[in-house]
Formats: structure tokens, C-alpha cells, sequence
């Protein structure tokens, strides 16, 4: 007998899964109440109801507009998308909190939206300049004036009549999407190399120094390290797997750290992070703001231990903005090493998801947009986790899913919703009619 | 009476606490042990089996090559017999001298196309050549699935697929 399970078995899987993640978000939502104010909120019922039908929903719809999709995606974006609201709920008042509610089910339907849109991913193929232009746009809206807003001293913001976001996480989207067009296409030329490494031949260099200009201009204009660092990582990415030469990779982080250097000098900004980063836990330093969330996030993960003071009972809020950067060192003090654990096994889940998802697929576009995606999704998490851990100077990026931020919410589901319908996609071309 | 009621409630949230707390441990790792199995399954190459297996066929794991051995019969446009080329897992075809299977042929491009087997069948996929892959007359947009006695052609060269 075969030791794996028969694909039949697919969509009780998924369903299992989408019901266990359902449960466990609304247990946490319950010890949430019961952890702040000693009873479990009246609403739990509405909020269980909500919440399941949302992704019920969602779970029919990937049924019925791609069937043979992965199953394992859907139920791990409800998992870390209701953790993450339980501690929203946690940490905000409550009307804050029901917004990101709000947010939650917006991403629900801009998920079912795009897999009902785009019924064949390789459409996108078509479009490779269209797209690419629009991307380069809402990435650079924030600058224009009247438009643009700053908020907390980076140039992220979009306000278009009442609503204010960050076009930059769509932008990600689109760029990601080009990229792989791009990079399908050209693949000939960028297979190319020079010497055992295969470092980029002199001409193929200009979209590396191209997309790295670009990142220094999102550096500089819009304050933003973090976006600037994401963009720069997905793009040398993108294009080692493309051209499958490892030359690339070395030069885009030799570049990388060029950059970083010409950041640090010029910009003061990027010199204080760099200084909280290396200087956190002396002891003057603690009831400073800028250090002192560093050090608070480390106090918060330690207080925590194995298993948590439980939801409601730690005092997260002691980390400035702990709903959104620091929400991982939240879930440390309340839910332990466990409870920490759990979620980035839970991102190692989806990314490896992902990752199989792009090989599973024979077309060049197909294969570097899975990727694409994929790698932006684990970048993200990478460079917030290893932040608010010390690992690395800390650059405000939301958890995918979990932080607080709508915008990054709804960006991240539309992502998923890509790999979900990449993963159904011709990984087998339809046979040929017989001649 | 509502003190004493408080009481109850300050000796049972801690208890309640808990006991949800390590609940959601248990359900957190039950997700994640029950979804890994799908994460890992799917990364082993010699596991990455074939989800296509529709008819019901028992899957056994090796390698994805289709079974049997397959030959390409290659015929040049200045060759006057055609030469057998025996397949491997995945093969460029161009004129490039690191390709696996070398043509010379004017319209070809330096890496023009490449051949690959996946899920227990062979693929052709163009690599953005000048002038195109055709397979039987017909010229690819996607990669495509090749079956015995389909003829591939790259530039002025024609290959049949043999089993």
C-alpha cells in the first residue's frame, strides 16, 4: 500500500485544518477575555459565528474555482490571521480592534475576489509592462504631494478621499508579479555568466544597479528601511532564481551592503536604528524610547518562558507599539516559547508550501511568481522576527497576518490567494487534440 | 453572596486560564503535525509525487522519468541519417556549446529549448528562442506534454520522441 495519502483525502485535509485553526482562534479570543477581565466575552457566539462563516466561505469558494488547489494554505493564513486578531484584541481598545476585524474579513474577500478574477494566473503574463508601471506607481504615491501622508516619521501613506494606506504593499504585489513576466522572459539572456561563479556579465548588470537605484530611492524619499530592504531582497532573488547563477546573489548583497553602508552615513534615522540595535540593555539606555523597545521586547520574551503567562495576563503593553512590530514579543510573554514557536513553524509551513507550490509548476512564469511571492512572504517575516529578537537592527515590517495594519492584512491575502491559484494551475499543460 | 461568587470566579479563571492555554498549545501543535505532513511530504524530490495520478494507479516513489527507455531520434538539416540521442532527466537544446544536446543549425538559438521529465512524462519548453519550438507544426506558447512519435522541431531540426 502507498505510504502517502490518496489525493482524494485533499479536501478533508483542508477542511480539518480550516476547522482546527477556526477553533483555536476563537479559544484564543475567549482566553483573551477571560485573561483581561476574568469572564469570556459575551459577544464570543457573534465572533465565532462571524469569523467561521468568513472562512467557511472562503474554504466553498476555493473549492468551487479551484478545485485541486493546495489545501494546507487557506486553513494556515486563518490560523495566523485569527492568533493575530486575538491579540489585537488583547492589546487595543476594542473599537480599534474591531476595525482590524473588519480588515480580517475585507482580506477573506479580497482572497475569494482574486481567485474568482484571475481564473488562469499565466493572464498576468500577458500584461508584464501594464503591471509593472502600475506597481512602480503606488510605490511611489506616497512622495506626491497632497497625496502622500507621513506618519511616524516614514512617507508610507496614501490618503485617497477617506481612506488612508499603504499602496506600497500593493505595489509589492505587482512589482513581484512584473518581475516574474520580466525575468520568464528574458531568462536566455541572464543565464549567461562569467567564471566558476557566474557573476553577471557587465551588461546584464544594468536591472540589478536599476532595481538597486530604486531602492535607495524608496530609502531616501520615503524614510522607509524596511520597504526599500524588501524590495531590493525580492528582486536579487527573483533574479538568481531566474538565471540560476549564483553570481547574482553575490553581487546583489554585495551591492546590498554598499547600500547599507551609503544609508548609514547619510541618513541619521538609519544610524539610531543601528544604535538601539547594538546598545539596547545598558542600563541608561532603557527608559529610552527608541532603545527601549528593544530591551522591553527582550524582557517580554524572557518573562514568558516556556509556556506564557497566558493571554490577558503579561504586560505587553509595557513595548511601545506592541500591536504591530512587536507583536511577536507579545505573544512570547503571554503564550511563551510555545506559543512563539507555533506561529513561526507556522511560517515555515506556508513558505514551504509555497516553495513546493513553484517547483510543482513546468512554466518559467508560473515557477518565479510562486517564488516570488513566496520569498516576499518570508523576507518579511524574517526581517520582523530577527528585529524585535535582536538578531538584526529592527526595521518596522508587519508580520504578515498577524501585526496590526490593514492595508498588509488585505496585501498578504491577496498573496496567498495567488498561490492558491498557482498551485491549481498547469502544472500539467493540457494534452494536445490528437492529430 | 457576590463575594462569594467573586471568590469562585478568582479561583476558577486561573484554572479555566490554564487549561485554555494549554488547549490551544494542543491545537496549535495538532495544526501544525497534521499540515507539516503535507509541508514535508511535498519536499523531498523523491516523494514529490505525481498528484496526477488519476486513475487510480498505485504511486510508487523514485524517480519521475517515465518508464522505459526514451530516445530522441535527431535529424539536422545536413544530416543525412538521423542520430539516436538517449534522454535524460532534463536536456537544453541550442547551440550552445554547454547544452546537452547540441545542433547545429542557423535558425536555432544559442539555449532554444528544453526537455524535461516530470510526474512520469516528458515536457518540452521553449526558453524564449528567436524563432520558436514547434511540436507537430504547431508552435509552443506553454510547455507541453510530448508522446511517443511527436515530432519536436528547432530551427531547421526535427526530433521524434521514441519509447
Amino acid at each position: 500500500m502507498s505510504a502517502l495519502p490518496a489525493p482524494a483525502s485533499r479536501p478533508k485535509t483542508g477542511l480539518l485544518l480550516l476547522l482546527i485553526s477556526l477553533v483555536a482562534s476563537i479559544a484564543a479570543y475567549g482566553m483573551v477575555g477571560l485573561g483581561l477581565r476574568g469572564r469570556v466575552p459575551s459577544d464570543i457566539v457573534i465572533y465565532g459565528l462571524t469569523l467561521g462563516g468568513a472562512y467557511l466561505l472562503a474554504w466553498g469558494v476555493v473549492r468551487w474555482v479551484a478545485p485541486r488547489a493546495d489545501p494546507v494554505l487557506l486553513p494556515i493564513a486563518g490560523m495566523l490571521g485569527g492568533l493575530g486578531l486575538a491579540m489585537i484584541y488583547r492589546l487595543l481598545p476594542a473599537d480599534i480592534a474591531d476595525e482590524q476585524a473588519l480588515w480580517l474579513l475585507i482580506g477573506l474577500a479580497a482572497f475569494v475576489l482574486t481567485l474568482v478574477v484571475v481564473r488562469d494566473d499565466r493572464v498576468l503574463d500577458g500584461y508584464t509592462y501594464t503591471i509593472g508601471l502600475l506597481g512602480l506607481m503606488l510605490l511611489l504615491l506616497p512622495v506626491v504631494p497632497g497625496i502622500g501622508l507621513t506618519i511616524n516619521g516614514a512617507r508610507l501613506w496614501a490618503r485617497v478621499g477617506p481612506f488612508t494606506f499603504q499602496p506600497a504593499e500593493f505595489g509589492k504585489i505587482l512589482i513581484v508579479i512584473f518581475l516574474a513576466s520580466y525575468l520568464s522572459a528574458k531568462r536566455e539572456l541572464l543565464e549567461a555568466g562569467v567564471g566558476r561563479l557566474g557573476l553577471p556579465r557587465a551588461k546584464d548588470l544594468g536591472p540589478l544597479l536599476l532595481a538597486w537605484g530604486a531602492s535607495l530611492a524608496v530609502l531616501f524619499l520615503e524614510r522607509d528601511l524596511g520597504a526599500s530592504m524588501l524590495f531590493f531582497g525580492i528582486f536579487v532573488v527573483m533574479l538568481w532564481i531566474a538565471s540560476g547563477r549564483l553570481g547574482y546573489l553575490l553581487t546583489g548583497g554585495l551591492l546590498f551592503a554598499l547600500g547599507g553602508a551609503i544609508g548609514y552615513l547619510a541618513l541619521p534615522h538609519v544610524q539610531n536604528r543601528v544604535a538601539y540595535w547594538l546598545h539596547a540593555l545598558e542600563p541608561a539606555n532603557v527608559h529610552d524610547i527608541g532603545y527601549g523597545q528593544l530591551a522591553q521586547s527582550w524582557f517580554a520574551l524572557a518573562s514568558g518562558g516556556l509556556v506564557g503567562t497566558g493571554l490577558g495576563r503579561g504586560s505587553p503593553d509595557l513595548i511601545p507599539f506592541p500591536a504591530s512590530d512587536f507583536i511577536l514579543s507579545a505573544f512570547g510573554e503571554e503564550l511563551g516559547m510555545l506559543g512563539t514557536a507555533a506561529i513561526l513553524l507556522l511560517f515555515v509551513g506556508l513558505i514551504g508550501r509555497g516553495l513546493r507550490i513553484a517547483l510543482d509548476r513546468v512554466d518559467a512564469f508560473g515557477r518565479l511568481l510562486a517564488t516570488g511571492l513566496t520569498v516576499t512572504i518570508a523576507l518579511q517575516t524574517f526581517t520582523i522576527a530577527a528585529g524585535v529578537t535582536r538578531l538584526i537592527p529592527l526595521t518596522g515590517v508587519p508580520l504578515p497576518l498577524v501585526s496590526y495594519g490593514g492595508t498588509s492584512r488585505v496585501a498578504t491575502f491577496i498573496m496567498i490567494a495567488l498561490l492558491v491559484r498557482i498551485s491549481a494551475g498547469p502544472w500539467q499543460p493540457a494534452r494536445r487534440s490528437a492529430t | 453572596m457576590s463575594s462569594a461568587v467573586g471568590m469562585l470566579a478568582d479561583t476558577i479563571t486561573p484554572f479555566a486560564l490554564s487549561a485554555l492555554k494549554y488547549g490551544l498549545f494542543a491545537l496549535l501543535f495538532l495544526f501544525i503535525w497534521r499540515s507539516m505532513r503535507w509541508v514535508v511530504r511535498g519536499l523531498s524530490v523523491a516523494e514529490a509525487a505525481p498528484a496526477a495520478d488519476r486513475g487510480g494507479r498505485a504511486r510508487e516513489p523514485g524517480p519521475t522519468l517515465p518508464p522505459g527507455s526514451s530516445t530522441l531520434l535527431v535529424k539536422g538539416q545536413s544530416d543525412a541519417k538521423p542520430r539516436t540521442v538517449r534522454l535524460s532527466a532534463s536536456m537544453t537544446i541550442g547551440r550552445a556549446p554547454e547544452c546537452e544536446l547540441r545542433v547545429e543549425d542557423t535558425y536555432a538559438s544559442q539555449q532554444h529549448a528544453r526537455l524535461f521529465a516530470k510526474n512520469n512524462s516528458w515536457f518540452v519548453e521553449d526558453l524564449g528562442s528567436t524563432n520558436g519550438t514547434f511540436v507537430n507544426d504547431q508552435k509552443l506558447a506553454a510547455p507541453a506534454m510530448l508522446q511517443p512519435g511527436d515530432k519536436v522541431r528547432v530551427g531547421q531540426t526535427i526530433m521524434e520522441l521514441r519509447r
